[in-house]
């Protein structure tokens, strides 16, 4: 039977980030997973992350992912592939199937970062082919190249619903509409404007009652819910769409550890039945520790911090890092875990509904139930001196963890301060010389640089791009509103692509200056004659 | 064709090597080292099986060879996961039709 110091099961963000720490640390380490490719759902994650410069915010996820591969590769990490765990025993050993073979193993310590698996919901028809999981639409998308569907609908609107469906749009499919049972959006409403300006509409307090299609998916009926999630008789709407995406959430994949006999609750804010763990991640079981979705669902950023945090505490149980070493190194990353831990949107915050933002300032309804920020909201969100020339105007209205665009700025013109999840200020000080660079760094492409005096009666605003083809300068198309409305003609004056932007463009569309706080993207001319 | 050559982020495709495969004793064409599933797709096949009992179609669901919705029989093998199986040159992909390949009449 082959021995190691310790096993990971499961080479995703939280399973390498702990394989590294430990390997780090001396011990030898072999990392299981199921998948023929390394790195869990990473390679699937195609947007900028959100969090600070320690949470690698504004780097895309399949970058990230990369790193941790090359790390764990440097460190003398043992990836072993196409190995599926299917039992954990008494005495740390575990039992792998490769190809046709079953393997015993057996460590000092084990780490489970298995994830989490997709939840479903049933409706009539759901069984059809053409209803997909949205994970399913990143792996097609995202991994092989090819297009889910060419007309999707969406069901959630959690952070994985709005992510996916900007995704759909970035592939060349068509979102027809974004729906979900609950009377609020539940994902950032930075994900959901994204969609919002490109014209997709939102159903809240709806939900999918048929999938319709002889032998595939050809269209789909949804209908009002009442305050009991029961669909309202009469209400129904048809769309044609040849695919149905569900985003309805993730359950832990703790079945490992129930099985070697680690004390599991049944807690539904974690996302349903996961292991007792204390801060660092170990199990009622000493030396078997959980790191990841499968203690909990969150995101790959708090996931990475938790495998490097259980990497850490297995080396010292090991005997192989100092309780002292143990703690500074540990503390460090809790203050990293606890940033992330902020906000309308932080673990302990799920199903509040928030009037405030931490500033005392009223929350966008219209962002929570339509997905874009009405121009009354605006006024209270942007309140600075407007100057005469270029400035940022940023619309990021809720308190969420993220900060890169307080250090993209070279003048200093953007200010969170030291609290990740506080809304970004102006400085009135500070003089905007337009680079762009808070654009391109922001996650959740919330920032926008207006010109009210481009030229007499008119005004410029550049906003980030990130579907094909690119505006070419001298293009005439649609300047589009919040809510994907046609405002009238836009002219490109600049278009902006640079290492540094990370594939956003920054597209400048010249519009009448009275659109100048309405027009917030870009339709071509191509599109433009179907309107 | 629903296959993506040039991404906004992920700039152009890569692709492996043109091989030709069987569906249902009919020639197809994918590229080798890709998911099964991604080259039914590529060519328009939506309906992977039946389930025995009720004889209703099934297709790709998880795409992570999860809930074994999308299998069929390869090379005479049947209940093979296509989301995660490499396409190989010359491969004999069936529709199941409950452990069994569907008959097809030409």
């Amino acid at each position: 039977m082959k021995r190691y110091d310790l096993i990971v099961v499961g080479a995703g963000p939280s399973g390498l980030s702990a394989a590294i720490e430990a390997a780090r640390c001396g011990l030898t380490v072999a990392v299981f997973d199921e998948n023929a490719k390394p790195g869990g759902q990473l390679f699937k994650q195609i947007h900028k992350f959100f969090g600070s410069k320690e949470h690698q915010a504004k780097i895309r996820g399949y970058k990230i992912g990369e790193t941790l591969l090359s790390e764990a590769d440097a460190v003398g990490v043992k990836v072993f592939l196409n190995a599926t765990v299917s039992g954990m025993y008494m005495d740390k050993e575990i039992l792998v199937r490769r190809g046709d073979a079953m393997e015993h193993c057996k460590a000092d310590a084990i780490i489970i970062a298995t994830g989490a698996s997709e939840n479903m919901v049933t409706f009539d028809g759901w069984t059809l082919p053409g209803v997909i999981g949205a994970g399913a639409a990143q792996t097609m998308m995202n991994l092989y190249s090819i297009q889910p569907g060419q007309r999707v609908l969406m069901l959630g609107s959690g952070n994985v619903g709005l992510v996916v469906s900007f995704q759909l749009m970035q592939a060349g499919c068509e979102v027809i509409a974004l729906v979900d049972a609950s009377p609020r959006i539940g994902g950032y409403g930075v994900h959901a404007s994204k969609i919002a300006r490109c014209g997709v509409p939102f159903y809240l307090s709806h939900t999918i009652t048929k999938a319709e299609g002889p032998d595939c998916i050809t269209g789909v009926e949804i209908s009002q819910v009442d305050d009991h999630f029961t669909p309202i008789p009469g209400t129904q709407k048809h769309f044609d769409v040849d695919t149905i995406c569900m985003a309805v959430g993730l359950s832990p994949m703790s079945q490992l550890l129930k099985m070697a006999g680690c004390s599991m609750i049944d807690d539904p804010r974690r996302g349903g039945q996961v292991p007792l763990v204390d801060e660092n991640g170990e199990t009622s079981i000493p030396g078997i520790f959980a790191a990841g979705d499968v203690s909990g669902i969150e995101e790959a950023s708090s996931a990475m911090i938790e495998g490097r945090m259980s990497g850490l505490s297995a080396a010292a149980y090991l005997g192989f890092l100092s309780e002292k070493d143990k703690d500074s190194s540990l503390n460090e990353l809790e203050v990293a875990l606890n940033s992330l831990h902020q906000g309308m949107f932080a673990p302990g915050s799920k199903g509040k509904a928030f009037t405030k933002t931490d500033e005392g300032i009223a929350v966008s309804q219209s962002l929570l139930k339509k997905g874009y920020l009405d121009e009354a909201d605006i006024a209270r969100f942007n309140h600075f001196d407007k100057k005469s020339g270029v400035h940022p105007v940023i619309e990021c209205t809720q308190n969420i963890p993220c900060n890169p665009c307080q250090d993209a700025c070279p003048k200093d013109c953007i200010k969170i301060g030291k609290t990740i999840t506080a809304l970004p200020r102006i400085d009135a000080d500070s003089t905007c010389t337009g680079c762009g660079m808070c654009v391109a760094s922001c996650s959740g492409q919330a920032i926008f640089l207006v010109d009210e005096d481009y030229e007499p009666g008119y005004a410029s605003i550049t906003l980030p791009y990130e579907f094909l083809p690119r505006p070419q300068k001298g293009d005439l198309g649609t300047a589009l509103s919040r809510s994907g409305q046609p405002l009238g003609v836009a002219e490109i004056i600049d278009v902006r692509s640079a290492k540094a932007f990370d594939h956003t463009t920054l597209v400048t569309m010249k519009v009448p200056v009275a659109q100048a706080m309405t027009a917030r993207f870009y339709k071509r001319e191509a599109q433009r004659a179907e309107l | 064709m629903n296959r993506i050559s040039e991404h906004p982020i992920l700039g152009n495709t890569e692709m492996g090597r043109k091989v030709a495969f069987f569906m249902d004793g009919k020639q197809m064409e994918g590229y080798e080292g890709e998911p099964i599933a991604v080259a039914l797709k590529a060519g328009g096949v939506m309906i992977h099986r039946y389930t025995q009992k009720n004889h209703e179609p099934r297709g790709i669901f998880c795409a992570i060879g999860r809930c074994t919705d999308c299998v069929m029989i390869v090379d005479g093998v049947p209940n093979i996961r296509t989301c995660i199986t490499p396409l190989v040159s010359g491969m004999r992909i069936q529709t199941q039709d409950g452990v069994t390949a569907l008959e097809v009449t030409e």
